[in-house]
């Protein structure tokens, strides 16, 4: 009896072992090898997972759809943080989407992995035209071999030092354009006890925020991770000197690990300045807005909770802090096609991403995020289809401003990009958040900084070994 | 000769009957056979399969023996956080049951709008995560919370303002004390189905005899519902030792076995095969403390 019984048991298993295993590979061929017919079924995933931003590319959907009925196109929010994994999950389970909306980072790193169609891209940046492309932005998606690009860069983002101008002048202090005088500010500024303090900076473990906070920072101190021939050179003098100066100002943060949500307490007038993307220009010169993204709202009894009608006035930003050099931050964001065995399904993808270059949905995408998406291509933010926002936002910055902005994209800094060589192993690093967790050791468990910095750089070349 | 004969058909006859009540029997149970084996059994073995190769999401797995086994339990963070699992599930699990208990007394006893106090006990348990995670930030948020305006602007308990949720140092206290607050609950539910089954005569009896409230709960309720509790101990160990969406959601650096899983195994680059084995050490240590258990406590 319980012989018969194994025996069942194990023919069973071993049964739907089998069919599981042909059920996997089929999914897998099925992802593959097949060539549809008839009406070609896309998957855009985009990172706008917010509703009003998906509406509106459902609205840019619907409208392409309408002029070509054989197509359909099945949009799928992911939000950024989980970008990377997904793809790698869809890739392993044969369900491939057919455009995905990705920073450089993760172009790279998926671009690395051979899992994105670099002669798509080709194709793309030449329907829109090379030339057309700032260069700045351009070459974030360069491979290791010149000229070939994993993804077309879609739009841009600036980040900086946001502050309190009006509480700057009246204490005599210098804007926050170098290290000195950031740290200064952020001291002077800091006071706890009144429940005000002096610079948000990225602290918590698990984001990428802190990474942009600390990349202008190393930079600016000639920090890298990278010589230009791809050895590692992390734990350097200069790097320390960073870590320690990112320390400093993180005393000046609010309490316990921090992220970008803590601006809220900028815009309630409790915070002197804050490392932040151009997104928030909206929040700052809309009333409506900035309340609609205040969290206070449930605590209206507290101080601060109102808020305050002259906060873009007295509001600056500086795009680059200076030490032995200035830098930057950015990010640019791009529409990257993965690689497809289908062709129909290619084709398509690819004339949908004409479309989204088309000058009326380029500038209604961008318009979605106010500030926060900025042309990467030549002949836009200065047309006024671009500065009539439907919030009025860039009207009251000006044109100057805004080109000033723009312009920054030329500039901007990466750990990835060496004297103009591309280092894929910095994604690597980027996406497995190891310079986070290195100043989360720091600035909340009280590690030393030699001690956080030997774990981080052994945590960096089991990585990339 | 011819009763022998009859009996001789009789016994094959009813090998016969048997042999085919036995096919029927399996026949029976085919589906359910199937279904475990589908859903439990292969997904178990894939695992311990995964757990000893280095997983390739392009395909073509390496195999490398022990190797993830032998770096995870290198890894000074795991034994971390398998400590700082210890710590959470012996008090959220001691914290739930003494908690249901006291309130599965309390509501055992007769008052007015009884059945409406023991309904809206059941709201945490049954109030969604993520809606419960984000009310205990906005209340314990160093800067606005209600909490810190209380305790530190009106009392003045702390020296300064504490980010409770998130500091490593305290996060752990408040992911416990969010653990016993959402499921001590279901303790209060089964203790307190378990006391409207006593028999009452036993605390007539008891009354009788003159025992104190402490000796009727000590001689009478308490070994009524011991092997109850002992259970209930059990599956909220089992539970909460697998916990991650309550803890990740609200506080994100206590690291807890799952959560330590899910950072190593699957952010930024997905590492299936360190996954996998963390997943195997994982399975050992709590069958491991299930048998203790079953044999100490519950005396299988």
């Amino acid at each position: 009896m319980k012989k018969s019984f194994l025996v069942v048991l194990i023919t069973l298993l071993l049964l739907s072992t089998a069919v599981f295993v042909s059920a996997g590979g089929q999914q897998g061929e099925k992802g593959g090898a097949s060539v549809s017919k008839g009406p070609v079924q896309l998957e855009f995933w985009t990172r706008e997972t917010q509703s009003d931003r998906m509406a509106t590319i459902q609205m840019l959907i619907d409208t392409y759809t309408a002029m070509n009925p054989d197509v359909s196109i099945k949009l799928v929010p992911v939000d950024e943080n989980d970008m990377a994994l997904n793809m790698r999950a869809a890739v392993a389970a044969g369900k491939i989407p057919s455009i995905i909306e990705i920073d450089a980072e993760i172009a790279v790193a998926l671009g690395t992995e051979g899992i994105l169609d670099t002669e798509a891209a080709d194709i793309m940046l030449n329907k829109v035209g090379k030339d057309r492309f700032f260069k700045g932005s351009l070459r974030l998606f360069e491979s290791k071999d010149k000229g070939v690009y994993y993804a077309v860069p879609y739009h841009g983002m600036i980040q900086g030092i946001w502050y309190r101008a009006d509480w700057f002048e009246k204490a005599g202090l210098e804007p926050p354009t170098t290290w000195e005088a950031v740290a200064k500010a952020a001291e002077y500024f800091n006071n706890p006890q009144k429940n005000t303090y002096g610079i948000l900076v990225g602290t918590m473990e698990t984001e990428s925020y802190d990474e942009q906070c600390f990349t202008p920072i190393a930079m600016s101190n000639n920090a890298g991770l990278f010589d230009k021939d791809g050895n590692l050179i992390f734990n350097s003098p200069e790097m320390k000197e960073a870590l320690e100066y990112y320390a400093r100002l993180a005393k000046t943060s609010p309490p316990g690990p921090q992220t970008w949500r803590a601006r809220d307490y900028y815009l309630q007038g409790k915070m002197a300045m804050f490392f932040y993307s151009t997104y928030i220009m909206d929040d700052l010169a809309i009333l409506e807005v900035a309340k609609g993204s205040l969290t206070s709202d449930n605590f209206k009894d507290l101080k601060g909770a109102e808020f305050d009608p002259d906060l873009v006035k007295n509001t600056k930003v500086v795009t680059t802090i200076s030490h032995k050099k200035d830098a930057g931050f950015g990010a640019v964001v791009s529409m990257a096609v993965p690689k497809q065995s289908d062709p129909a399904v290619r084709d398509a993808a690819l004339d949908f991403l004409t479309y989204l270059y088309s000058p009326n949905a380029y500038i209604t995408f961008l318009h979605m995020a106010v500030g926060g998406m900025m042309p990467v291509i030549e002949g836009v933010a200065d047309t006024d289809r671009f500065l009539n926002d439907p919030k009025g936002v860039y009207s009251r910055y000006g044109k100057e401003k805004i080109m000033e902005i723009v312009d920054g994209l030329n500039n901007i800094e990466s750990f990835g990009l060496v004297e103009g060589n591309r280092i894929e192993a910095a994604s690597v690093i980027y996406s497995k958040k190891i310079i986070p967790q290195m100043i989360y050791k720091v600035t909340q468990e009280g590690m030393d900084v030699d001690d956080a910095m030997n774990w981080a750089e052994s945590a960096m070349k089991e990585l990339i070994k | 000769m011819h009763f022998k004969k009859k009996s001789y058909a009789f016994v094959r006859r009813s090998q016969v009957l048997e042999k085919r009540e036995r096919n029927l029997g399996w026949f029976l149970v085919l589906p359910s056979i199937v279904i475990i084996s589908a859903l439990i059994i292969y997904p178990i073995i894939y695992n311990l399969l995964l757990s000893f190769f280095d997983v390739r999401m392009a395909g073509g797995n390496l195999f490398t023996g022990f190797r993830n086994y032998l770096d995870i339990i290198g890894d000074h963070e795991f034994w971390r956080s398998v400590w700082t699992s210890l710590i959470y599930v012996f008090f959220t699990t001691i914290g739930t049951t003494l908690v249901g208990l006291v309130v599965a007394l309390l509501m055992n006893r007769e008052f007015p709008f009884r059945g409406l106090v023991r309904s809206l006990i059941l709201l945490p348990y049954v109030a969604p995560v993520i809606a419960v995670v984000y009310s205990w930030q906005f209340i314990f948020d160093p800067v606005n919370g209600i909490f810190m305006h209380i305790s530190y602007d009106k009392l003045h308990l702390f020296s300064q303002r504490i980010n409770l949720v998130r500091s490593p140092e305290t996060s752990i206290f408040v992911a416990v004390l969010f653990g016993v607050w959402k499921n001590f609950p279901f303790s209060y539910l089964m203790i307190l189905s378990g006391l409207q089954s006593i028999d009452k005569g036993l605390y007539e009896a008891a009354e009788i005899d003159g025992c104190s409230k402490w000796e009727k709960f000590r001689y009478i309720t308490f070994p009524e519902i011991y092997f109850l509790m002992g259970s209930i101990i059990l599956l909220r160990a089992i539970w909460n030792f697998n916990k991650f969406e309550e803890v990740y959601l609200l506080t994100q650096n206590v690291k807890v076995l799952p959560v330590y899983t899910y950072l190593k195994a699957f952010t930024g680059i997905m590492d299936i095969g360190h996954g996998a084995a963390i997943a195997v050490i994982q399975f050992v240590l709590l069958i491991g403390f299930i048998l203790v258990y079953v044999k100490r406590v519950l005396k299988w």
